[in-house]
């Protein structure tokens, strides 16, 4: 991976109209988002010859999106696959540019996650559950039908083993809210978060609260990526990635098995081996927020705060902006909207990009970004970047 | 005539597969039966095509009876239902115990009548069985 370091970044961002009722198809939310991504790099459809995307089968496919932007790409690929994917495809798009097999490729996420397929909320069959789990007539019959249900499993005990408490969960939340009071295209953008109020919200499912849950919205982002080099003749702030972990597993396939692993724990290493950096070096952050406490875990396992002091951390505000390390600073899923993480990856690339210099939103120090993204707690991704 | 009071379990019953049917049979006969790997010794629960710790296809079924103990290693309490049948018996505490004499095997159920006030990690259970149709039982745990 070393060889790569640089030579490689994200030229272009864009997402979607953002709500809960589209009114159109994933397709249609697909090539707005794919449209606004090519202004964003000052590129044409044309220059793109590899379109990818990942889905729950809610989506459409990457061949329809460059059929209707009027293309005939090289590649395309599509997989199966929520959290973290954004992660994996980056890793192939470089790999296919590396090896001559594309030149610049785009990569979307585009779902109806409201008004169509609900990923927490009985957008799938109990067959399906039981069935396409590893081990899902184990947790099926007993009401566990939700990612809620089988994150709190994990966070009961870490938290009870670390000394994390809910007001902690409440300061990532708070933290996130507060971000999206000055992102008018945040959801919850208008609907600030106190602690008092957040300490008075029943659980859904312990420990978890609404405000902990991520959102659902409709909407569709995308992406492109190129060489550095070839990125000299785009109109945007090239943020190169500097290291990245594709996608890593823990040590069994059915993720109840080891409830003190995660895949993060193993995904580290190998990020800040392959960028050349140190932890304390990050200094701004996306991190995959599907649920509060996901939070929590990564900042331990990619080493951002040590073990044992992610609760004090967060309690003295270094979430937030003015923080020792801002994250998601347009809300997250938590509070800005949902595409499966995508949406922290346009965050933080705008954020490295300086692009809201002049503005409360702008992140002091930028120098050193990471970016992760958490299928489960069995499979994770993360990328480092910087501009 | 004596006619009895007839039951119906609304909740989801457990599909059995090649992988677990020998589990789910056993629940059956209200017994407890998990999958073991005769090369590195370790159970493998949920069962599968062959071992998930040393990838042996060595691989057998051992029964432990019916006399089944362990404490609850981490556990939620679901106040929304977010399966069929659920909605009837909120809150719902669904829990990963692990066994008292076999640590490395942990099961995952439903702590039945427990609350925030009386589950925690530590609690101990007994495996007790829930007749859900005239063939069917599942396995659940109570405090003991």
């Amino acid at each position: 991976m070393e060889k790569i370091r640089e030579k490689y970044a994200i030229v272009g961002v864009g997402e979607s109209n953002r709500s809960k009722n589209s009114g159109v198809t994933p397709l249609e939310l697909a090539l707005e988002a794919a449209r606004a991504a090519l202004a964003d790099a000052g590129l044409e459809a044309k220059d793109i010859d590899g379109f990818m995307s990942y889905s729950e089968m809610d989506s459409c496919n990457p061949h329809q999106v460059a059929t209707y932007l009027g293309v005939r790409p090289k590649v395309v690929k599509e997989m199966f696959g929520g959290g973290s994917s954004t992660e994996l495809l980056i890793a192939e798009a470089i790999g296919l540019i590396e090896t001559g097999q594309a030149n610049t490729v785009l990569i979307f996420r585009s779902m109806n996650g409201r008004s169509g397929v609900r990923m927490g909320g009985g957008g799938f069959s109990i067959d399906a559950l039981q069935n396409g789990f590893d081990g899902g007539s184990f947790i099926i019959p007993y009401g566990a039908g939700s990612p809620g249900q089988w994150f709190g499993l994990f966070a009961t005990r870490h938290m009870h083993l670390n000394g994390l408490t809910q007001e902690h969960l409440g300061h990532v939340c708070t933290s996130f809210y507060e971000h999206a009071q000055r992102n008018p295209k945040a959801f919850f953008y208008g609907k600030p978060l106190t602690m008092e109020e957040y300490m008075s919200t029943a659980h859904l499912s312990s420990p978890f609260t609404k405000h902990d849950y991520c959102l659902e919205s409709d909407e569709a982002n995308a992406i492109i990526v190129t060489s550095t080099e070839r990125a000299k003749d785009c109109k945007s702030v090239p943020v190169k990635i500097l290291g990245m972990a594709a996608r890593e597993v823990v040590s069994h396939a059915h993720y109840w098995k080891n409830i003190d692993e995660v895949a993060a724990d193993y995904v580290a290493p190998r990020l800040y081996e392959n960028a050349g950096v140190s932890p304390e070096d990050i200094k701004v952050a996306s991190i995959y927020d599907c649920f509060s406490w996901v939070v929590l875990r990564q900042l331990e396992a990619y080493g951002l705060v040590p073990k044992g002091e992610v609760g004090d951390f967060v309690s003295a505000g270094n979430l937030r902006m003015d923080g020792k390390l801002p994250t998601n600073t347009a809300g997250g899923m938590l509070s800005e909207g949902y595409t499966h993480g995508m949406n922290n990856v346009l965050e933080i690339v705008r954020q490295v990009r300086r692009e809201y210099e002049g503005t409360e939103r702008q992140v002091k120090d930028t120098e050193l970004a990471i970016c992760t993204g958490w299928t489960g707690p069995d499979v994770a991704g993360a990328m480092i970047l910087c501009k | 005539m004596k006619e009895e009071t007839k039951v119906i379990y609304e909740k989801p019953i457990p599909l059995k597969n090649t992988y677990n049917a020998p589990y789910w049979d056993a629940a059956d006969r209200h017994e407890l039966n998990v999958q073991k790997c005769n090369t590195c010794s370790n159970y493998n629960h949920p069962p599968g095509p062959s071992c998930a710790n040393c990838g042996s296809i060595d691989v057998f079924w051992e029964n432990l009876g019916s006399t089944i103990t362990g404490e609850v290693y981490t556990y939620i309490v679901s106040n929304r239902p977010f399966l069929p049948g659920f909605q009837n018996e909120l809150p719902t505490v669904i829990a990963v115990v692990q066994l008292e004499e076999y640590p490395d095997i942990k099961i995952i159920g439903n702590v039945l009548h427990g609350n925030t006030e009386t589950v925690s990690i530590g609690t101990k259970v007994k495996m007790v069985w829930i007749e859900a149709t005239e063939e069917r039982a599942i396995p659940q745990w109570v405090m003991v």
